[in-house]
């Protein structure tokens, strides 16, 4: 892969182009946010305050989180503490968005990437495999799978994969990120995996993994359902060939060439899938890491709305909407990269 | 009588197996939900009668799928809730169709400001999470079946926006528009004559996978306690209450999510077949 | 902590008796695992309470006095005595002689007075227990070992809130002041107290570790050979996988469970279940001033058609109804009489007075969003209300929404599902509820309206003669009953599930509802 192109005039003008763009949407992002946390009559001074408190704790509590001020300076100063990385305070905790996001967001970011790498490995051979044996039952298989994967209701399937795996066979936890009887250590990226592998804890890795492989595995579903579509159609393609053809009714099928040839193929649209399909893991996690219990930002904006504190919201509607535009740009790259006919398009 | 192209369509359909599940599914479902009310075996319990000594009943031969926690038989509440959620996956979908398409279609045959005011905005709103959204929203409106509709709706149009202005860009340079311009066709009369019905055929293939779609993503917002109010039986509210009960009473949570299950992926697979006959060139990514 | 508890997948354990390998160890000691599902984000005890956090302010910090035992007690602790004077405006306290914070300063009167001083000052958490009846400038250091509080005017309940004004040590968090902040920032993750426990590592989400202060200057109950460790609170939100891990013996204490749960706990060897009558009310609360339900007959019908022992049923038992708008245990609590119990006559009776005889209207049930038992009593109320031709749109709000409309007598719900826990055992604390001050908050949704009433509670406050208050209390008791400003519901029990070699629990109404005081506990095993 040529990656030279990258520093190319044309190229740094477009990166920019669409960086500011992306700021731009952040930007209509915050607004939307913003807007949908005042819509309705809600007094959040007095979460802040704690139940017991008179008037004037409540008061001060509103002066304190700057809610005294109209919803014009409210805004100002919102988006005047993000130009400076700050994502405000929460009302029910009083502590600060931003570190509790710092705190959260490697443990969902540790869980889409198993995810999407499940989909990955899963998705592609799979996908391969059902070409080969095209409408026959392992074919149909697949494709009843394909379509079960958009299917399924994530927090139903979580549900049943821990009764199945958890609670009857014994095989894996329940849910969590580490036993209750493990001390989590103190993080290094705040990946659990790669944290272990960095202090050299096997044991760690082990347990870890443990808790990661079903909430990733349901996350990884619909992804992998794509994926493997994409792959099976392109497989057929190249199945097509004449040439395979005629091997195939000599019985000697290059096979290594079909795969090489269709993996080739198969690579922009399953990166254009990824590219997709990123930004919606970070928004679905918000199921998956409910049922699991998994103390991603997902968890965190949904016990956060239900409380009806909406500092942390904004701020996880911020992160994920970032990391969506983020995939899009570097998926939109490697495009060109990959594809030099698509780059001056 | 049915004219030929009607008549193929419905042979390729009724040929491909999964497309004629995914209809099986589909009837299926909306047969319950039209026969509900008299063929549940307590219809009572659909309105909230309580009868808590008869809470948490495993599976017999007067509950099939045992009894919830406040006594009321699963079975006849999840054969109930089939009418909402459809009601709801419908209502969602068409009404982000009556939005996005409309709107696609002039952004795509008007073009210049209006063109990049409006795909602007749709890109935004195709650029954030749009569950999270839908959670903040109704979270903060307060729980209810109206306010998770309009969540899901508010989440839901750019996509018909998207989809109906890239159909309605290629087709205004095809010279049978072209045409219509020249003779003196007026701008609305060419959107409706001619541009929108040769954009249907996408539109209803995306519509027939998002009643599946929206039915989930109202299942979803129901399962984090967002969604239809008590009693009215709603399937994501109860998987959400079941979870409660696990693993002790797990035979709550897989009658609700079975449900959700079956009528999603009967959308899907309908409308999987309903785009290989209708928009045989699309992507199938 | 011990690697060989790591399980290698903790869900293959449940099975596995191979892996139960009982309490954390540490040296020769052990170390007490409790678990609950609520994060401690704030420890500073000037700024915020709740179960978990005063748990564990309860642990590093000690107050002047402190609440133990069922009924509940106040009994000295750093103020080795008190004396009141007689018109109730001054309170003296003298300092044991021995007491000392973790790193060794003295508590002195003037780590007292500077700690009720920044209560006051930020004006947060406890601060409104106390505010309105003292100033900073009514507490006076008079020596080292004396401090004298003189309040504004007589306030009644003063002794009853000063347990839960914990003592800080005033070098600590003045070296750590930033930007003016009286220590606020530093105080949330870190502690400068004198208690039992010292501060190991706080990470208010998922694990609070303490160990045990040897040279504790009150000294240890369970004695030197028994003392533990330390005390684990984790935080696990789900109730499955706590209850697996007490199964497995990796925690040792559980709490937050479901009446089943616990019925399921119940049964199994080596747990014992606490559960003792708590001091939490739930009621339903009517909007007395706007609406149909200001109407006194209206409510007195629907408070007659309420199925209470359904109440009892949705707790499995584990429940006690109200009898009271006092909890029983508080102070100068009667059982008033004729308080409505289910009676569909009366009920039907009351309705043929009010201005909605034939029914025939919806009203709102509101309760906080994401709460199961009121929602579940809300249906219970759906169905009992269905006699009387009434209907009930049950809503589920979030916190703020339900407060910010109750704040106004306009805006507030028809009827609101409320748990209140009184902080104090002195009767004031619920009493004060049903005055006019009261209005728009949280606990005063009802907008309840009788001078009369309001009159004796204020009354009541400032009063010495004890018989007399008592007296009076029972009276308002009995007002507020016959004026139904909310349906008196049931005060659910307190659980606890644990192993049986965990000993020195030591139950107390007065703490909130998770909560325990891990000071007397130990291991037995």
């Amino acid at each position: 892969m040529n990656l030279t192109f990258l520093f190319d005039r044309v190229m740094v003008a477009y990166v920019a182009r669409r960086l500011a763009l992306a700021g731009v949407m952040l930007f209509g992002l915050v607004c939307l946010t913003f807007v949908i946390a005042n819509v309705a009559p809600s007094d959040p001074a007095a979460l802040a305050a704690g139940p017991d408190a008179g008037h004037s704790q409540i008061e001060q509590a509103r002066r304190e989180y700057g809610l005294d001020k109209p919803l014009p300076e409210q805004f100002l100063r919102y988006v005047g503490d993000l130009a400076q990385g700050e994502f405000g305070r929460s009302v029910a905790t009083g502590r600060s968005v931003g570190r509790d996001l710092a705190r959260y967001f490697p443990a969902t970011l540790e869980l889409c990437l198993v995810a999407m790498s499940i989909g990955l490995l899963v998705g592609i051979p799979l996908g391969m495999l059902s070409a080969l044996f095209k409408d026959r039952w392992l074919d149909h298989l697949t494709r009843i799978f394909a379509v079960s994967g958009i299917a399924l209701p994530p927090f139903w399937f979580g549900l049943l994969l821990q009764l199945g795996f958890a609670t009857w066979l014994g095989w894996l936890p329940t849910s969590g990120r580490l036993g209750v009887a493990t001390e989590p250590p103190e993080p290094i990226t705040g990946m659990l995996l790669l944290d272990s592998l960095l202090r050299g804890d096997p044991a760690l890795f082990a347990e870890s993994a443990g808790y990661i492989i079903l909430p990733a595995v349901v996350l990884s579903l619909p992804c992998l359902a794509s994926i493997l579509r994409v792959n099976r159609s392109e497989m057929v393609e190249c199945l097509r060939a004449d040439y395979i053809t005629a091997a195939r009714a000599h019985g000697t099928v290059p096979w290594r060439l079909v795969a090489v040839h269709a993996l080739k193929n198969a690579m922009l649209p399953t990166l254009a899938i990824i590219g997709l399909r990123w930004g919606w893991m970070m928004s679905s996690t918000v199921l998956v890491e409910t049922v699991f219990d998994w103390p991603g930002t997902g968890l965190y904006a949904v016990s956060s709305a239900i409380a009806g504190d909406f500092k942390p919201v904004m701020g996880v509607t911020l992160i994920v909407g970032l990391n969506f535009m983020l995939a899009n740009l570097v998926v939109d790259l490697l495009y060109g990269a990959l594809d030099p006919r698509l780059r001056d398009a | 009588m049915l004219s030929r192209r009607t008549r193929l369509a419905l042979w390729q359909l009724g040929r491909s197996f999964s497309s004629m599940l995914g209809l099986g599914l589909v009837l299926g479902i909306v047969g319950l939900a039209l026969l509900g009310p008299w063929v549940v075996p307590y219809p009572d319990d659909v309105a909230g009668a309580v009868n808590i000594a008869g809470k948490l009943q495993a599976p017999s031969a007067a509950h099939w799928f045992g009894t919830d926690e406040v006594g009321n038989d699963i079975l006849t509440r999840v054969i109930i809730g089939a009418r909402l959620s459809l009601l709801v996956g419908v209502g969602i979908t068409l009404a982000a169709a009556a939005i996005g398409v409309p709107l696609g279609v002039m952004a795509g045959t008007a073009g210049g400001v209006v063109r990049e005011a409006v795909m602007r905005l749709t890109d935004l709103f195709l650029s954030v999470p749009g569950l999270v959204l839908a959670i903040a929203l109704v979270a903060a409106l307060g729980p209810g079946i109206v306010n998770a509709m309009v969540a899901l709706v508010l989440v839901w149009w750019p996509g018909y926006v998207r989809l109906a202005e890239a159909k309605a860009l290629s087709l205004r340079e095809e010279p049978f528009i072209e045409a219509a311009r020249v003779a003196g066709a007026s701008r609305f009369r060419i959107l409706w004559r001619h541009v929108l019905p040769n954009s249907l055929s996408p539109i209803i293939v995306k519509m027939s996978m998002d009643v599946g779609q929206a039915i989930l993503a109202v299942a979803s917002l129901g399962f984090l306690g967002l969604g239809a109010r008590p009693p009215t039986p709603e399937w994501g509210a109860m998987i959400s209450i079941a979870r409660g009960y696990l693993p002790d009473w797990w035979w709550y949570a897989i009658c609700p999510g079975a449900f959700i299950y079956v009528s999603v992926l009967g959308f899907n697979l309908l409308g999987d077949g309903l785009r290989d006959i209708l928009d045989p060139r699309s992507n199938r990514g | 902590m011990n690697a060989t508890r790591r399980g290698v997948l903790a869900g293959a354990a449940l099975l596995a008796p191979w892996r139960a390998m009982g309490f954390e160890r540490e040296g020769g000691r052990k170390v007490l695992v409790f678990s609950g599902n609520q994060a401690v984000p704030v420890l500073d005890p000037h700024v915020r309470y709740d179960w978990s956090t005063r748990m564990i302010q309860q642990g590093v910090y000690d107050a002047l006095l402190k609440y133990v035992g069922d009924p509940p007690r106040i009994v000295p602790w750093l103020a080795e005595s008190y004396d009141a004077s007689a018109d109730g405006l001054t309170y003296t306290f003298h300092l044991a002689a021995n007491a000392t914070f973790h790193n060794g300063d003295a508590v002195d009167a003037e780590a007292v007075r500077f700690s009720f001083e920044r209560g006051l000052k930020l004006n947060a958490g406890i601060a409104w227990m106390l505010k309105d009846f003292l100033k900073p400038e009514g507490i006076v250091a008079v020596d080292a070992r004396t401090v004298r509080f003189t309040l504004e005017r007589p306030f009644a309940p003063f002794i009853s809130y000063v347990p839960w004004w914990y003592i800080v040590n005033p070098k600590q968090v003045m070296a750590n002041v930033s930007e003016g902040d009286y220590g606020k920032k530093w105080l949330t993750e870190n502690a400068a107290g004198s208690g039992p426990f010292k501060l190991r590592r706080f990470d208010g989400n998922s694990l609070i570790h303490m160990d045990t202060h040897a040279a504790y200057w009150k000294g240890w109950p369970m004695g030197e050979a028994n003392r533990l460790a330390g005390a684990i609170f984790r935080i696990v939100r789900e109730a499955a996988p706590r209850r697996a891990g007490l199964q497995r013996r990796e925690i040792d204490v559980i709490t937050n469970m479901s009446p089943d749960d616990m019925d399921q706990l119940a049964k199994l060897p080596g747990i014992r279940n606490e559960d003792h009558p708590g001091f939490t009310t739930f009621g339903i609360k009517f909007n007395c001033q706007n609406g149909p339900t200001a109407d006194v007959n209206l409510r007195r019908a629907i408070a007659h058609a309420m199925d209470y022992d359904a109440l009892i049923a949705i707790h499995n038992g584990g429940a006690r109804l109200m009898d009271s708008p006092f909890p029983p245990g508080m102070e100068s609590h009667i059982s008033v009489p004729g308080i409505p119990r289910k009676d569909l006559d009366k009920a039907k009776h009351y309705l043929s007075q009010s201005r909605v005889p034939n029914g025939d209207l919806e009203l709102e049930y509101v309760h906080v969003q994401g709460l199961e038992d009121p929602r579940r009593i809300g249906l219970t109320l759906l169905d009992s209300l269905r006699p009387l031709n009434i209907r009930l749109n049950i809503v589920g709000q979030p916190w703020t929404t339900m407060v910010a409309r109750g704040s106004k007598a306009e805006t507030a719900p028809n009827m609101t599902s409320v748990y209140v826990t009184p902080v104090g055992t002195d009767p004031d604390t619920v009493a004060y509820q049903y005055h006019r001050e009261s209005w728009g908050l949280y606990y005063g949704m009802s907008h309840y309206e009788n001078p009369e009433v309001w009159r004796m509670i204020g009354e009541a406050r400032g009063m010495v003669d004890k018989p007399a208050r008592l007296a009076l209390y029972a009276e308002i008791q009995r007002r507020i009953v016959a004026d139904q400003p909310e349906i008196f519901g049931m005060i659910p029990n307190r659980t606890w599930s644990m192993r049986d070699y965990v000993k020195g629990f030591e139950f107390s109404p007065i703490r909130f509802t998770g909560e325990v005081d891990l000071y007397p506990m130990w291991i037995d095993a």
